[in-house]
């Protein structure tokens, strides 16, 4: 996916207020709670088809982590 | 021989929270975007002095007006708010109801996948011929249970209790059943203290986790994340068991019934499982997760949504959460209910 559009999904699915680098920390968000997790597990699951484990969550800091997490390669 | 459901009744704490209430207690959270995701407006908590108990016999006495209250032989009571640790709350409840002292009574602890166990027991005792007639009581007081800080739980919970009658019948209305268990997931949603491994303290430790929610091992915790994970990865796959084991295709069943955990978890399953959405049941925003007697109330939402039905509807009910424990199975539901 190409990763501007993968910033936009973020945004757009976790209805987040601002815009999203690849260096913007998930974690330090005003949204970031529980249920941003839950929805964040949701879009990674039905986009990607990898399935994040709570420990994925919890070593989750940027969205460059979390693609890393998804697989860097399936980002261009 | 069969088993079907003649009536069915629940009953909610008159203490209504709004969203808005909640709103004005955490003003730095955003009400709306949980109402629009997680899909309650509005949940019931009891007051301090009612407890599950108090629910279940309100529940019972609402059934009481419908069915004929000697003709219970045996109460089969799920909580996890028992009124103590011990006696056993269903024999305070032959009591409370002035059954008969011939009565069997006995409480299990579930919660979400209760409803589908007590169902599951009910066709036990009842095709097994130790009884014509079972009262399958549901009732929970998780409010009790919440840190005062923890907004995300107490956004998600409410109380309440169900009372299902159950009896004899040529119809085989309770068809077949499966389970699942899995004591690895137990720290995902659990109570820490008051047991016996480890009493309840006075000031206990102060934990936090999502963005600002606190609790105390004294308080349930809820890993959120963890619990969507246990659900999306087990249920779809669980809900075609329940369908082969009952010889049907994903098509056959008139409504699919889940625990009303939360609707973006509902809609989430809905999709993966491929149910048609006019089939798929969801109601919760007037009441929220109320654990163990989420199904029970969808039930009764959904007869009385659709009024009289020619014949009766074949329903698919699942329920799943702490434990971690999961059931499901096929059930038969008519106008007995409205």
């Amino acid at each position: 996916m190409n990763t501007e559009k993968f910033l936009e999904l973020l945004k757009e699915e976790l209805e987040l207020e601002s815009d999203l680098q690849t260096s913007t920390n998930l974690k330090e968000l005003d949204e970031w709670d529980s249920m941003v997790a839950m929805l964040l597990i949701g879009l990674v699951s039905n986009e990607f088809d990898v399935n994040l484990t709570g420990d994925d969550i919890n070593s989750i800091t940027t969205v460059q982590s979390l693609m890393e997490k998804i697989g860097a390669e399936r980002f261009e | 021989m069969g088993v079907k459901i003649q009536a069915l009744e629940y009953y909610l704490p008159t203490n209504k929270i709004t969203n808005e209430m909640l709103q004005d207690r955490f003003p730095d959270y955003d009400f709306t975007k949980f109402e629009s995701k997680v899909g309650i407006k509005s949940r019931y908590w009891a007051n301090s002095e009612e407890t599950a108990l108090d629910l279940a016999e309100q529940a019972c006495l609402k059934l009481f007006q419908v069915i004929d209250k000697t003709q219970v032989e045996y109460i089969v009571y799920c909580t996890q708010s028992p009124e103590y640790i011990l006696p056993t709350t269903a024999c305070l409840l032959q009591e409370r109801l002035g059954l008969s002292r011939s009565v069997g009574a006995f409480d299990f602890n579930l919660g979400c996948s209760g409803y589908v166990y007590g169902l599951s027991l009910a066709k036990g005792l009842i095709e097994s011929g130790q009884v014509s007639s079972v009262l399958l009581v549901t009732a929970e007081t998780y409010s009790k249970y919440l840190n005062v800080e923890d907004r995300s739980n107490r956004a998600i919970f409410g109380d309440a209790a169900s009372a299902t009658f159950l009896v004899k019948s040529d119809q085989d209305g309770l068809r077949q059943f499966a389970f699942g268990s899995d004591g690895s997931g137990a720290e995902k949603l659990i109570i820490k203290n008051g047991g016996t491994k480890s009493s309840c303290v006075t000031n206990p430790e102060i934990r936090v986790y999502g963005s600002e929610n606190q609790y105390t091992d004294n308080d349930l915790y809820m890993n959120g994340p963890e619990i969507f994970n246990f659900t999306t990865e087990n249920i779809p796959d669980f809900t075609k068991k329940i369908l082969e084991i009952n010889k049907m295709e994903l098509s056959d069943p008139d409504y699919f019934v889940f625990h009303q955990a939360n609707s973006f978890m509902l809609d989430f399953l809905r999709k993966r499982i491929k149910i048609e959405k006019d089939k798929f049941y969801v109601n919760m925003s007037d009441s929220g997760n109320t654990v163990s007697n989420t199904i029970p109330i969808a039930l009764k939402r959904l007869m009385e949504g659709l009024g009289n039905v020619e014949s009766p509807l074949t329903v698919v009910i699942v329920g799943f959460g702490v434990g971690l424990s999961w059931a499901g199975g096929i059930i038969e539901i008519d106008n007995s209910l409205i």
